[in-house]
């Protein structure tokens, strides 16, 4: 169906190739995943296919890619939209229309299909993608989940023979992102679609996966099966990590078949009693009774807690529960409704300048929402100034943080992960006490997020500071928090350590847990840790 | 909005028919009716999409037009004789820049002239501000004749965009106020403008490749799901503009 052949490509004004003589053939009604770390071109890949590269952006293309015979040199990407939809990274830019239905219709529109063709064909997407409640709902208000369910569903109504996905679930809660995951895999079982997914979140698609591409970032790619790919790949879910440690012969890349391997392993082991880590006891965040409203919709209802020094605390629940308004709330964004806020005994909203950077240290969804500088050096050097530090200090955090960034890079020009990493040195470099993040694992890989966990762990613990995020990744909730608060329409449902918050629920249950259940163990080094303990 | 929404080429022509009034008229007051006329028509009208609220934007940047316009023409140019009010320093400038004026007396009917002369161009600003908020223009690409598509592409990245920027704009600043800085002034806008530009051209260019690969202007014909009608009250509207410019 799809066939790359001696494919090299390179992007004017860089010296590295993204892509070196790949030679792939995808076959109809295969599932491929695309992995690889960030930056490494796992886009590029993707939209190769419909000729988005280099019609659309620019570059050097050697070799032919060919989809159901039709090659992409000859054809631009209009000419090939009814053979290949393509979702975004971000379907919400990529909306031409004001209403589920106007959106879904917009695709055939353009190709000029008669009417009653339309009509079908709308009813029956609604349907496969249980739509039909949102079909006159305005694109603007729907959850993320649904957005990406839309965009899939606007891909679809030309009858494409390929989809292709670039991180379908990274903005989605781990219910959402199961679902859209299941609709594809009914795609491809009942109707034979070959789809192309770019995921970073190996542990929600992997299971789904036929082979994998993975992309080095030097130019060269790896095809195999998924078990031939994840036996050496550095990028891999928690699950293979496991079978690694353990020392497996085979990895098993299902939670159902790692069990069967593992049966022996939690019979043997009796329960190991978990250490009780020390109680912290001074607090420096607390809410009590606090309500917020916008515009008629209670974001937050009544709720109260306190959170220590020393403490990382993750904010979880589904698109829209309230976590962000949480956050927002503690940092002091606007007075909320009724209740009363403290961080430090101060009213964080009456917080100023110095005084509030001391106290909290916030990252917004969008890291580089903070950066406005050239370059990292008159970055580094405006939070010196900021702070009345020696200059260089900022940059001392960063090569702690994320060693081995040039000074003259521009931030455009950083990974999500060191723009991250950038954005972190600059709100720690003068020292708060709090430090808050708004789902800080978009678009990180594996690598990136391990780094992630390091720099706030090691920040909590050293200097007995806070932390509290918000994120949908049960997995870097495992490595990282030790308590979690679960927010469900507003209202606190669970707040606990993480080890019973997320046990109590399957569906936020991390990889490794879902294997050694009924045992108590969240992550590899547990599972290690109880082995060892035993012997 | 509750009742169904008017064509989207309405609103566009009734701007255009008002803006040509305007001029032809050349009357304040006429200009400040109309104006009045247009702020109720939005604030009565507009729903809560991204470039509706877009309008509010609009009339920052008219008011501070017209506050610029009227500082510039009361201080530089040629007297003009009449009731003075006040007077300024008269900056001496070199000979080779005669009939040129810094400063000096500034009358009554200098200042009028100004800020009348600034009204009318904030005035068309306001107008087809209030054209752009009251349109949706994702329904405005679906009216548009697919042949002229290269420049309707460019008409609902900038319409659709723009907007969306308004968004934008306010969550960096509440970013950069979190991170404690200091959000008024001048100086602070650059700080927003920088990320701001970065995102707006990111989105702009994912919008153009989503419309170009699901085969925008590929077919020169297109079809209609639900083709939006022109109804009788378009028809209405759209007189009503017509007849300003004929007694105009």
């Amino acid at each position: 169906m799809i066939k790359f052949s001696h494919v090299s490509l390179i992007y004017p004004n860089s010296t590295t190739t993204v892509l070196e003589d790949l030679n792939l053939t995808i076959a109809e009604g295969e599932l491929v995943l695309v992995i690889g770390p960030t930056g490494s071109g796992k886009s590029s890949l993707l939209r190769l296919i419909n000729g988005l590269v280099p019609h659309h952006t620019g570059g050097i293309l050697a070799g032919d890619i060919c989809v159901n015979g039709v090659s992409t040199q000859m054809t631009k990407p209009g000419g090939m939209a009814h053979l290949i939809g393509i979702v975004g990274q971000n379907p919400a830019n990529g909306f031409v229309a004001d209403t589920v239905e106007e959106e879904l219709v917009f695709g055939m529109e353009v190709l000029n299909l008669p009417n009653d063709v339309m009509r079908k064909r709308v009813e029956e997407v609604l349907d496969l993608l249980s739509l039909a409640a949102l079909r006159n709902r305005s694109i603007a208000t729907l959850s993320g989940g649904e957005q990406q369910r839309v965009a899939i569903g606007a891909a679809l109504v030309t009858h494409p023979k390929v989809l292709v996905l670039d991180e379908p679930t990274s903005a989605l809660d781990p219910i959402a992102a199961e679902e859209v995951l299941s609709i594809l895999h009914r795609l491809v079982h009942d109707l034979g679609l070959t789809v192309v997914i770019a995921e970073h979140k190996l542990e929600r698609v992997i299971q789904f996966a036929d082979r994998i591409v993975y992309i080095n970032g030097d130019g060269a790619a790896n095809v195999g099966t998924p078990e031939e790919i994840l036996m050496q790949s550095p990028i891999a879910p928690p699950i293979v990590h496991l079978a690694r440690a353990l020392g497996l012969k085979e990895i098993g890349v299902t939670v159902r078949e790692m069990r069967r391997m593992t049966t022996h392993l939690r019979e043997a082991i009796a329960s190991h009693p978990v250490a009780d880590s020390q109680k912290p006891t001074e607090t420096v965040i607390s809410f009590d009774k606090l309500t917020v409203v916008y515009e008629n919709q209670t974001a937050l209802n009544n709720i109260s807690s306190t959170i220590c020094a020393g403490e990382i605390v993750a904010v979880m629940g589904r698109n829209g529960a309230g976590k962000s308004s949480l956050l927002k709330a503690i940092a002091g964004v606007n007075r909320p409704g009724t209740g009363v806020i403290k961080v430090l005994g101060d009213d964080p909203y009456d917080l100023q300048g110095k005084k509030r950077r001391e106290a909290i240290g916030f990252i917004p969804q969008e890291p580089s929402d903070l950066l406005y500088g050239q370059s990292v050096s008159i970055e580094c050097a405006q939070a010196d100034r900021d702070n009345e530090l020696a200059a260089g200090t900022t940059y001392e955090v960063l090569q702690q943080l994320v060693p081995g960034i040039s000074l003259s890079t521009h931030p455009r020009d950083l990974s999500e992960g060191q723009r991250l990493g950038l954005a972190l040195s600059v709100v720690l470099s003068s020292n708060p006490s709090i430090l808050i993040l708004d789902e800080p694992t978009r678009g990180l890989d594996y690598e990136a997020k391990n780094e992630l966990t390091r720099m706030l762990v090691n920040f909590a613990a050293a200097f007995g500071k806070a932390v509290l995020l918000a994120t949908h990744d049960v997995e870097l909730v495992a490595e990282l928090a030790n308590r979690v608060i679960f927010i469900a329409d507003g209202d606190i449902v669970a707040d606990g350590t993480t080890l019973d918050v997320l046990l109590s629920s399957p569906a936020f249950a991390p990889q490794v847990a879902k294997v050694v259940s009924p045992q108590p163990w969240l992550r590899v080094k547990d599972v290690v840790a109880a082995i060892e303990g035993m012997q | 909005m509750t009742q169904p929404s008017l064509h989207p080429f309405t609103w566009w022509l009734w701007a255009i028919g008002l803006a040509v009034a305007i001029v032809r008229f050349d009357s304040t007051w006429f200009t400040l009716s109309c104006v009045g006329v247009v702020m109720v028509l939005v604030f009565r009208l507009r729903d809560d999409a991204p470039w509706a609220k877009s309008f509010d934007w609009t009339l920052k940047l008219s008011a501070w037009i017209l506050g610029v316009r009227t500082i510039i023409g009361i201080t530089i140019g040629v007297p003009i004789p009449g009731t003075e009010l006040f007077r300024l320093p008269v900056l001496p400038l070199p000979t080779w820049m005669p009939g040129i004026r810094i400063g000096g007396v500034v009358t009554w009917e200098r200042l009028s002239s100004s800020l009348s002369e600034g009204l009318l161009i904030c005035s068309i600003i306001v107008i087809f501000g209030a054209a752009a908020s009251l349109t949706s223009p994702h329904r405005l690409l679906r009216v548009l004749p697919i042949y002229i598509y290269e420049f309707a592409v460019a008409v609902v990245i900038a319409t659709s965009v723009l907007p969306q920027l308004v968004g934008s704009v306010k969550r960096i600043r509440l970013a950069q106020r979190l991170r404690g800085e200091n959000t008024r002034g001048f100086r602070s806008w650059k700080r927003v403008a920088i990320p701001l530009l970065e995102e707006s051209l990111a989105r702009s260019l994912d919008l153009a490749a989503a419309m170009d690969s699901r085969g925008y202007g590929v077919s020169k014909k297109r079809s209609r799901y639900r083709p939006i009608s022109w109804r009788l009250k378009d028809s209405l509207v759209v007189i009503l503009a017509i007849g300003l410019v004929v007694i105009s």
